[in-house]
C-alpha cells in the first residue's frame, strides 16, 4: 500500500514537472508574440497621431532590430557568464568605454579597423581584469563588478573632454561620415553590417553553448564546482575566459552603438547590465547557474527591446525607468516560479 | 578557585579582528590625511577638516542601513531611487491643490507633517518589497534591489515628469534643511545623522536586535536553530535602510526647496564604497558602522585631496574604484598577515 | 607489469590527529577484483584510513601498495589518475547536464574545442547500460534517482577504469529495491577487474555481499578473513564490538515523573509513524545508523521540518517555528557543529548567550558585564581550555567547540534537551566530560534526549533507548545491566525484532 502511495506520489511529481518544464520551454516565445501583439493593436489606434507607421511595419521592424544590436550582440555572453554562476555588472560601463574609446581614436583618424582592433583588444583587456579581481583576487563577483562599473564609467568620463557630453566632431576636427556606415548603412533588406555581425554572434554562441567544450564546462561549473574540478576542469581558467568573453563582446557592443549614434558618449551603455540581466532570466537560465540557454536569452533580448520601444511610443518617457523596474522584478517573479528547484522524486 | 587577576585576563586578550580592521583604517586616515595636508594647499584648515566630515551626511546616512544589511549578507542598491522619491514625494504630497497653469506647480495641498509622515511611508514600503523577495523568495538582493531602485526613482519621474517641482510650497517645507545649529555652521542635517551614526553604534554594540544582525550574517542556519527569526530580521533591516534613504531625501528636498527627479544617482554606490572602505566584508557578520564612517571620511579626504591638487571632478568614478579595490586587498592582507 | 595477487597492501599504517591516534598501526590487504568490506563503529578510524585512500588527508606514517607500487596520493583527484575512484554520500555528479555528458566529463574527445561524438561515449554508455539498462543517456541527471546517480558514477568508474571503487556506506539513502539491484551490479564489477571496498553498518549486506571483511576498532586493524568464513553476524558484532567493557550505567532511582514530551503519530518525509513520551529527568536515548531518521526526528520536534502528528510539550502543542519551541523550553545542540551549531567567526562570548540574550539583556541593551560573567561561568563550568572568552570560535579543538555548543544550549535554561550526536568527532577526554555534565544536568531534573550513532555512547548514559530503522521505530528497551549490545546492533543493522524485544 505505502510502495503504491509513494507510486502515485511520484507520478503525480513527474507529470507536475512535465507540465513546468512544457511551459517552461513555451512561455517566452507566447511572451513575445502577446507583447508584439498587444503593441501592434495600441500602435494600431495611433498611427496617425505618431505618424511613424504600424508597429509591423517594415520600417518599424527595421528600426527596432537596427537598436536591438547592442543587446543582442552582448547578451549571449552574458548568458554563458550566468551560466557558469558568475555575473558582470560592469558591460554597460565597458560598452560606453568602448563606444568612447572607439570613437576618440576615429576622431583622432584612425582608421576603421586599427580602431576596431584595438578596441576590441581593450575590451579583452577589460574582461581580463574583471576575471582577475574575482577568479585570482577572490573579490564577491557583485562587488567586483560594481566597482569595475564604476571604473570603466569613470574613464569613459575622462576621456570625454571636460565640459562635453560626448566624443564628437568640433570645429577644428570632424567625426567622418563614415563612423556610421558599419550601424546604419543599409547591406542587405535594409540592415547594416552590425545586424549581421550580432546574428554570426549569436549563432556562434549558440553554437558554443550547445556543441563545444566551453559551454558544456560552464554548465558543469555552475552546476556543481566540486564535481567538475573533480573531473579535472580548471574553474578558475574556465570562468576567467568566459569574462574576458563577455568584454569582447562589450566592447563588439559598444562600437555597434557609437557607430550608430556617430559619436561616442560616456553613458551610452548604461543600464546595459539590467537589461541583459532581464533578459537572461526571461529565458529561464538559474541564478545560481548549471542550466541556461543562449538561443532563449535572445528571445529576452528581443522581449526587452520591443518593450522599450513599444513603451517609448505608447507612453511618455519618464514612464521609462519604472516600467523597466516592474519589468525586472516580473522577470523575477516567473524565473522563481519557473526555474525554482525541481521537486525532489 | 581562580583570582581575580586570572578572570580579568581572561576577559581581555587580543583585540578582535573588527576593531583591528577598524584601526587599521583610521590608521590609513590619518597617513592620508597627513599627505594630503602636506602637498594640497590649505587642507588643513579647521573649516575644511569640518567639512571632510560633514559634507557627506547624506551618504553616511545611508551608509548605516546598507552597512547592517552588507554584515547579514545582503545590498541595498535601491538607496538612491528611495531619496528620489521621497523627495519628490514629500513636495507633491504638499504643493498647493489649487488649478494652476502648469500640472507640475499641483500637488495635494496636505499640510507638511501628514506629506512627510506619506512619503516616509513610501519608502518603508520599497523596503517591505525588497524584504519580500528577499528574505521570503531568497531572490539575490542585488537583482530585486536595482529592481526596486528602478521602480522608487520611476516613482519620482513619473510625478515629477522626469524634471523637478519646485513651486507652490509652504514655507514650512524649507525649515527643516535650512535649520543650522545656532551658535556654529553645522546644519540641523548633519546633526541627524551625527544622532543617527551614535544610535546606530549604540544598536549595534549594545543591542539584541544588533547582535542578531551579526549572528545571521556570521551563520544563518545556526542563527535560525539558535532562536533567531531571520525572516523578521532582515524585514525590519530593509525597511530601516529604507527609511533612513527616506529621511535623507525629506531633508534633502527641504533644503534645495525641491524634488528633483534626477536626485541622489549614484548615492547607493558611494554607500557601499564607504561601508567596503570601512571593512564590512560581503562574506557576512563582519563589519561596523563606526568602520563606514572611518570609510567616509577616507573617501572624502581622497576626493578632496584629489580636487584639491586641480584633478577635474570627472576624477571621482575613478579614483573611487581604485580606492575601493585597493582598500578591500589591503584588509585582507593585513587580516591574512595577522593571523600570521 | 606483472600484477600482484595484492591490489592494495596496507602497512602500519598511522594517522594522529593532536588529541588522538585515528588510525593506529592498521596493516592489512586487498585482494584482487574482490568485494573487500570495511566494518567497524563509528570512531573506529574506517572514515581516516579511506580519507588516506583517496588522498583528501595526509598519513601521519606507514606505506600504501598500490599493485606493488608506493602510493603516495595528494588529491582525490590525484588517487583518480591512480585508478582509486570513490563514491561518496554526497554524489559528485552534475544534476544539469546529461547522463551523457556527466559520464564522459572532463575527458571529452574534441576537435577544436568542439565536442565530438566518438566511440569512447559509446563504450561509457555501453558500461552503464550493462549495468542498469534503464538509464537512458540523453536524460538530465537532475532526474534521476539517488541510486541511478550513484550508478552513472560507477559507471563513470569502471569506464575509465578504475582498479578499484570505494564505496562509503552507498545504501543509506536509497530503497529496498534500488539495494538490489545495486547489489547485482556492484557483483558483476568484479568480472570487470574492479576491486571494490564497501564500507557500510548494515551487517546483512556484508554477508550477502562480501568476499573479505576487515573490522577496525579504536583506530586498531582487528581482523581480515573471508566472509564464508564468518558463522554469523553474531561473530561480527562481537568482533566490533570487542571486550570493551562499558561504563557502568546506574538506573535512575526512584520513580518516573510526569511526562514533559509526548510525540504521537509522527510522519513526515522520512519519519513513519513515531510515538513516544519524554519524562522530567529523564535521559532517552535514539539509536540508529545513518539514515535511519534521528536527525529528522530532532528538526521535527525542534519546529525546523514540518510533520504530521502531534508534539505536545508540557501539555501544548509545539509551534513549529525554532524561535517559539526555544521560548518554551527546548534546546537542539544539531548535527552539524561547525555548519548548524557555532558561530565560528565571533568568539566563545559572541557564542554563549545567543539563545537567550533575554537573560543578559535589560529593555534590548545587553548588560555587557554580564554576559562576560555568564562567558566566563560556562568556561569554567563545562572547562572550556581557551585563554580568552575573545578568543575566536572557530580557533578552538572540536571537544571545546562542541562544549561551546553545549553551553549555549545550557545558557537557554531549557527544560528538555535534545543532544544530536553530542560527541561526533571529538576525543575520548571531552567526550566523557560531556557525558558527566548530561548525567548532571539530568540529576538537575533536565530531561535530555541523545540522537545517537554509536552504541556505547547510548548505553553508558540513557535510561531508556529507541531504535530506530529506516524512520521507524523499531523497539524500546529499558537500560540495565541486562541490556543486550548484540541484540540491539542486530535490529538497527536491519534484523528481525522478535516478539520480546518490542514494548514496555
Amino acid at each position: 500500500m505505502n510502495s503504491a502511495n509513494e507510486y502515485t506520489l511520484r507520478t503525480q511529481l513527474e507529470r507536475s514537472n512535465a507540465v513546468r518544464s512544457n511551459i517552461k520551454k513555451l512561455y517566452i516565445y507566447v511572451v513575445l508574440v502577446l507583447i508584439v501583439a498587444v503593441f501592434s493593436v495600441v500602435k494600431l489606434g495611433q498611427v496617425e497621431f505618431f505618424g511613424r507607421g504600424h508597429f509591423l511595419s517594415p520600417d518599424s521592424i527595421i528600426n527596432l532590430l537596427r537598436s536591438a544590436v547592442p543587446i543582442l550582440t552582448l547578451s549571449g555572453a552574458f548568458t554563458l557568464l550566468m551560466i557558469s554562476g558568475y555575473i558582470d555588472l560592469s558591460v554597460g560601463s565597458a560598452m560606453s568605454l568602448s563606444a568612447v574609446v572607439f570613437s576618440w581614436l576615429i576622431l583622432n583618424g584612425v582608421s576603421f579597423l586599427p580602431a576596431f582592433l584595438v578596441t576590441l583588444v581593450m575590451g579583452i583587456s577589460l574582461g581580463f581584469l574583471n576575471g582577475l579581481l574575482v577568479m585570482k583576487l577572490r573579490i564577491t563577483p557583485v562587488i567586483a563588478t560594481l566597482v569595475t562599473l564604476n571604473l570603466f564609467k569613470g574613464i569613459a568620463l575622462l576621456i570625454v573632454p571636460h565640459g562635453l557630453s560626448a566624443i564628437k566632431g568640433s570645429a577644428t576636427k570632424l567625426m567622418p561620415a563614415w563612423i556610421n556606415d558599419y550601424a546604419r548603412l543599409d547591406v542587405l533588406l535594409g540592415l547594416p553590417w552590425a545586424f549581421y555581425v550580432a546574428i554570426l554572434v549569436i549563432v556562434v554562441l549558440v553554437i558554443v553553448q550547445r556543441k563545444t567544450i566551453l559551454g558544456k564546462y560552464a554548465a558543469a561549473v555552475g552546476g556543481n564546482r566540486t564535481s567538475a574540478e573533480l573531473s579535472g576542469i580548471n574553474a578558475v581558467k574556465l570562468v576567467w575566459l568566459l569574462y574576458i568573453i563577455v568584454g569582447f563582446f562589450a566592447a563588439l557592443a559598444g562600437m555597434a552603438r557609437a557607430s550608430y549614434m556617430s559619436l561616442g558618449d560616456p553613458l551610452s551603455g548604461d543600464g546595459m547590465e539590467l537589461d541583459c540581466i532581464i533578459a537572461v532570466l526571461l529565458g529561464g537560465t538559474a541564478f545560481s547557474g548549471g542550466e541556461g540557454s543562449v538561443a532563449k536569452t535572445i528571445v529576452g533580448a528581443l522581449i526587452i527591446v520591443c518593450l522599450t520601444t513599444g513603451l517609448m511610443t505608447v507612453i511618455p518617457a519618464f514612464w521609462q525607468t519604472m516600467a523597466k523596474g516592474s519589468v525586472l522584478i516580473a522577470a523575477v517573479v516567473l524565473n522563481h516560479l519557473l526555474v525554482r528547484e525541481k521537486v525532489k522524486a | 578557585m581562580e583570582t581575580r587577576l586570572e578572570r580579568k585576563k581572561m576577559i581581555g586578550g587580543r583585540m578582535s579582528n573588527e576593531s583591528f580592521i577598524t584601526l587599521f583604517m583610521i590608521g590609513v586616515l590619518v597617513v592620508l590625511f597627513g599627505v594630503s595636508c602636506a602637498i594640497v594647499p590649505r587642507f588643513y584648515l579647521p573649516q575644511n577638516m569640518i567639512n571632510l566630515l560633514t559634507n557627506n551626511w547624506y551618504i553616511i546616512m545611508l551608509g548605516i542601513g546598507v552597512t547592517f544589511l552588507l554584515i547579514t549578507g545582503n545590498f541595498d542598491m535601491s538607496v538612491g531611487g528611495v531619496i528620489a522619491m521621497t523627495g519628490v514625494l514629500s513636495v507633491w504630497f504638499c504643493q498647493d491643490a489649487t488649478a494652476s497653469q502648469n500640472a507640475l506647480a499641483v500637488g495635494l495641498g496636505l499640510p507638511y507633517g501628514v506629506a512627510i509622515a506619506l512619503a516616509l511611508l513610501c519608502a518603508m514600503g520599497i523596503g517591505a518589497i525588497n524584504a519580500f523577495f528577499i528574505a521570503r523568495l531568497k531572490v539575490p538582493s542585488i537583482i530585486i534591489t536595482l529592481g526596486t531602485m528602478m521602480i522608487a526613482r520611476g516613482v519620482a519621474q513619473i510625478v515629477a515628469q522626469g524634471a523637478q517641482r519646485n513651486t507652490s510650497l509652504p514655507d514650512v517645507f524649507g525649515v527643516l534643511g535650512g535649520l543650522t545649529i545656532p551658535g556654529m555652521s553645522i546644519k540641523l542635517s548633519v546633526l541627524v545623522m551625527a544622532i543617527l551614526v551614535v544610535a546606530a553604534f549604540v544598536f549595534e554594540k549594545k543591542t539584541v536586535a544588533g547582535r542578531r544582525t551579526y549572528l545571521i550574517g556570521a551563520n544563518s542556519v545556526a542563527a535560525r536553530l539558535s532562536g533567531v527569526n531571520v525572516r523578521r530580521h532582515l524585514t525590519s533591516l530593509f525597511i530601516i535602510s529604507s527609511l533612513l534613504a527616506g529621511i535623507t531625501g525629506i531633508l534633502l528636498s527641504s533644503e534645495f526647496k525641491a524634488g528633483g527627479s534626477s536626485r541622489a544617482m549614484g548615492y547607493e554606490f558611494d554607500a557601499l564604497v564607504i561601508s567596503l572602505l570601512g571593512g564590512v566584508s560581503i562574506a557576512g557578520g563582519f563589519g561596523s558602522v563606526l568602520g563606514m564612517f572611518v570609510g567616509a571620511v577616507i573617501l572624502s579626504v581622497v576626493t578632496s585631496a584629489a580636487t584639491g591638487l586641480l584633478l577635474s571632478p570627472d576624477w571621482q568614478f575613478t579614483i573611487k574604484g581604485v580606492v575601493t579595490f585597493i582598500a578591500i586587498l589591503a584588509q585582507r592582507f593585513a587580516l591574512d598577515k595577522r593571523k600570521g | 607489469m606483472e600484477l600482484t595477487d595484492n591490489v592494495l597492501e596496507i602497512r602500519d599504517l598511522v594517522k594522529d590527529f593532536p588529541s588522538v591516534r585515528a588510525v593506529n598501526r592498521v596493516s592489512f590487504d586487498i585482494k584482487r577484483n574482490t568485494v573487500h568490506c570495511l566494518v567497524g563503529e563509528n570512531g573506529a578510524g574506517k572514515s581516516t584510513l579511506i580519507k588516506i585512500l583517496t588522498g583528501a588527508s595526509a598519513r601521519s606514517s606507514g606505506s600504501i601498495l598500490l599493485n606493488g607500487e608506493a602510493y603516495t596520493p595528494h588529491s582525490t583527484r590525484d588517487a583518480k589518475q591512480h585508478g582509486i575512484s570513490t563514491l561518496f554520500q554526497e554524489l559528485n555528479v552534475v544534476d544539469q547536464l546529461t547522463v551523457e555528458e556527466n559520464l564522459t566529463l572532463g575527458m571529452e574527445d574534441t576537435t577544436l574545442g568542439f565536442l565530438r561524438k566518438t566511440d569512447k561515449i559509446n563504450t561509457m554508455v555501453n558500461v552503464m547500460n550493462s549495468l542498469e539498462p534503464s538509464i537512458t543517456p540523453r536524460q538530465l541527471v537532475s532526474t534521476l534517482s539517488v541510486a541511478k546517480k550513484q550508478i552513472v558514477e560507477i559507471a563513470k568508474a569502471v569506464a575509465t577504469e578504475s582498479d578499484i571503487i570505494i564505496m562509503d556506506e552507498p545504501t543509506a539513502a536509497i530503497s529496498e529495491s534500488e539495494i538490489k539491484r545495486l547489489f547485482a551490479i556492484i557483483k558483476s564489477l568484479r568480472e570487470k577487474n574492479v576491486t571494490v571496498i564497501y564500507i557500510s553498518h548494515r551487517l546483512d549486506e556484508i554477508f550477502e555481499l562480501g568476499d573479505y571483511v576487515t573490522v577496525m576498532r579504536d583506530g586498531k586493524h582487528i581482523d581480515t578473513r573471508p566472509v564464508s568464513e564468518i558463522k554469523d553476524r553474531s561473530e561480527l558484532v562481537k568482533m566490533m564490538i570487542g571486550k570493551t567493557v562499558f561504563e557502568q550505567y546506574t538506573p535512575k532511582e526512584g520513580e518516573c515523573k510526569d511526562a514533559i514530551l509526548q510525540v504521537r503519530n509522527l510522519s513526515n518525509h522520512k519519519l513513519r509513524d513515531i510515538s513516544f513520551e519524554v519524562h522530567e529527568g529523564e535521559i532517552i536515548g535514539f539509536y540508529g545508523l545513518v539514515g535511519a531518521g534521528k536527525t529528522e526526528l530532532a528538526r521535527a520536534i525542534y519546529g525546523v521540518d514540518p510533520y504530521e502528528g502531534e508534539i505536545l510539550f508540557r501539555g501544548k502543542k509545539l509551534p513549529p517555528f525554532p524561535d517559539k519551541v526555544i521560548a518554551a523550553g527546548i534546546a537542539l545542540v544539531p548535527e552539524e557543529r561547525r555548519s548548524q551549531g557555532l558561530f565560528t567567526i565571533l568568539t566563545i562570548r559572541g557564542n554563549v548567550p545567543v539563545m537567550n540574550m533575554r537573560k543578559i539583556s535589560h529593555n534590548g541593551f545587553i548588560n555587557a558585564g554580564q554576559e562576560r560573567k555568564v562567558t566566563l561561568d560556562y568556561i569554567d563550568k563545562l572547562r572550556i581550555s581557551t585563554s580568552s572568552t575573545e578568543k575566536e570560535a572557530s580557533k578552538l579543538s572540536g571537544g571545546n567547540q562542541q562544549k561551546v555548543v553545549l553551553a549555549k544550549c545550557l545558557f537557554a535554561d531549557a527544560d528538555l534537551l535534545m543532544l544530536d550526536e553530542p560527541t561526533r568527532g571529538i576525543d575520548v577526554g571531552a567526550k566523557s566530560e560531556i557525558y558527566g555534565i548530561i548525567r548532571q544536568l539530568s540529576k538537575e531534573g533536565k530531561s535530555i534526549m541523545i540522537f545517537s550513532s554509536e552504541l556505547p555512547e547510548v548505553v553508558n548514559i540513557c535510561d531508556t533507548i529507541y531504535l530506530l530503522y529506516d524512520g521507524r521505530m523499531k523497539a524500546t528497551l529499558r537500560n540495565g545491566c541486562d541490556i543486550d549490545s548484540e541484540k540491539i546492533l542486530h535490529i538497527v543493522t536491519g534484523g528481525n525484532v522478535t516478539s520480546g524485544d518490542r514494548g514496555e
